[in-house]
């Protein structure tokens, strides 16, 4: 193994430095379509530059012919990227992206479990590419709302069509974003919280 | 995931496999998107679908793909954990180069996702050598934090802390 990579840190063993506490991580997601801005999203918002790590996930093909669907699932590695935000001492925002390709829906299981919720990145000119994730989310029971980013400052569609063509309810909230921007992915964030504690609340009432 | 590496009925020939790349019966096909073609059945397909999609990363825990603590997540902290002496642990010369560069990288809590990509390691690799550390005696893994569902006090203060940026 190239020992380069992993420079030895012989000093860290004589003496172990004061553990300071965890915080208490959440997490939310940013869902959709390859090239809406998902990278983008993370980036204006995190406080540290995005990461990425390789994950393995299951995917199923999405197709015309699809005689039986459990055969026709499979394991792929995909590139996830990620950022944090620090909320105070004890808590942390992980902002997780998910990857989106053509032809794949993902089970994102692990990744959502857990999560606040999650926020479906759309380009108003490729509404198909968030269908999965929009499914997905809706049968998961994930809080979530859809932002439709602003290429250029300018949406191709409004956002009532937007609505009706992606034929979510009422109740899932449509908003208009520019990703590139640190208060409007922040504000983004936000609608997808309201969702979360509504959710929440109806769950500690019920 | 379910994957089951070990212990797989002997497969019948895979299509669309080169012949180079097929190993034994109980080594890993690549996983490929599945094929159209008028050949394949969906029970082709699922024989791939069982093995680990990627064996190359899990070289480093030796063939394992499951991780030990199924609860570990990419938002699970992990931090060092103190020499007890009562206790011990295994000699730090005896770990691995990648667990050598994990522990040197907690002494900061930090996220499991985070240790993957600094250390540029598959996420259930990552996964894997974390548990492995901690039963060495090397790290704690908080995994309790992550397992009970977002509180609304939790979402109230996450709310609170991003209308604070600007």
């Amino acid at each position: 193994m190239d020992s380069v990579r992993f420079p030895d840190t012989p000093a860290l063993m004589t003496t172990d430095p004061p553990i300071r506490r965890p915080p208490v991580p959440v997490k939310m997601i940013v869902a959709g379509g390859f090239g809406v801005g998902k990278t983008t999203t993370v980036r204006s918002i995190s406080e540290i530059a995005p990461l990425t790590t390789e994950a393995e996930m299951t995917a199923v093909s999405v197709g015309i012919d699809q005689p039986r669907a459990e055969s026709l699932k499979t394991t792929t590695t995909v590139a996830m990227d990620f950022g944090c935000v620090t909320i105070d001492q004890s808590l942390k925002l992980y902002l997780f992206g998910t990857p989106g390709q053509d032809r794949f829906g993902f089970m994102w299981d692990s990744m959502v479990h857990g999560a606040l919720g999650a926020l479906v990145v759309v380009d108003s000119s490729r509404l198909d590419d968030c269908y999965q994730a929009v499914d997905y989310f809706e049968q998961a029971g994930l809080p979530f709302a859809v932002a439709v980013n602003m290429f250029d400052g300018r949406l191709a569609y409004d956002l009532s069509e937007v609505r009706w063509a992606l034929a979510v309810g009422d109740r899932i909230p449509i908003v208009s974003f520019d990703a590139r921007r640190r208060t409007s992915v922040r504000d983004a964030l936000l609608v997808v919280l309201e969702q979360a504690l509504n959710h929440a609340e109806q769950a500690q009432d019920g | 995931m379910s994957g089951n590496v070990s212990g797989a009925p002997a497969p019948e020939p895979i299509g669309r496999i080169p012949p180079y790349l097929r190993g034994s019966p109980n080594s890993a096909a690549p996983i490929e998107t599945p094929h159209r073609d008028a050949g394949n059945t969906g029970e082709q397909l699922r024989q791939p679908a069982d093995r680990s999609a990627s064996l190359r990363p899990f070289v480093l825990t030796g063939g394992r793909v499951n991780a030990v603590d199924q609860e570990i997540d990419l938002e699970t902290q992990v931090t060092l954990r103190p020499l007890d002496p009562a206790v011990g642990r295994m000699p730090f010369a005896s770990l691995g180069p990648e667990m050598q560069a994990m522990v040197a990288l907690c002494g900061e809590p930090i996220s499991v996702a985070e240790i993957s990509a600094r250390l540029r390691l598959h996420l259930g690799v990552a996964k894997i050598l974390v548990a492995d550390l901690r039963v060495a005696g090397y790290l704690d893994v908080h995994v309790a934090d992550t397992l009970t569902a977002p509180s609304s006090e939790i979402i109230l203060r996450v709310m609170h802390g991003l209308r604070a940026i600007s």
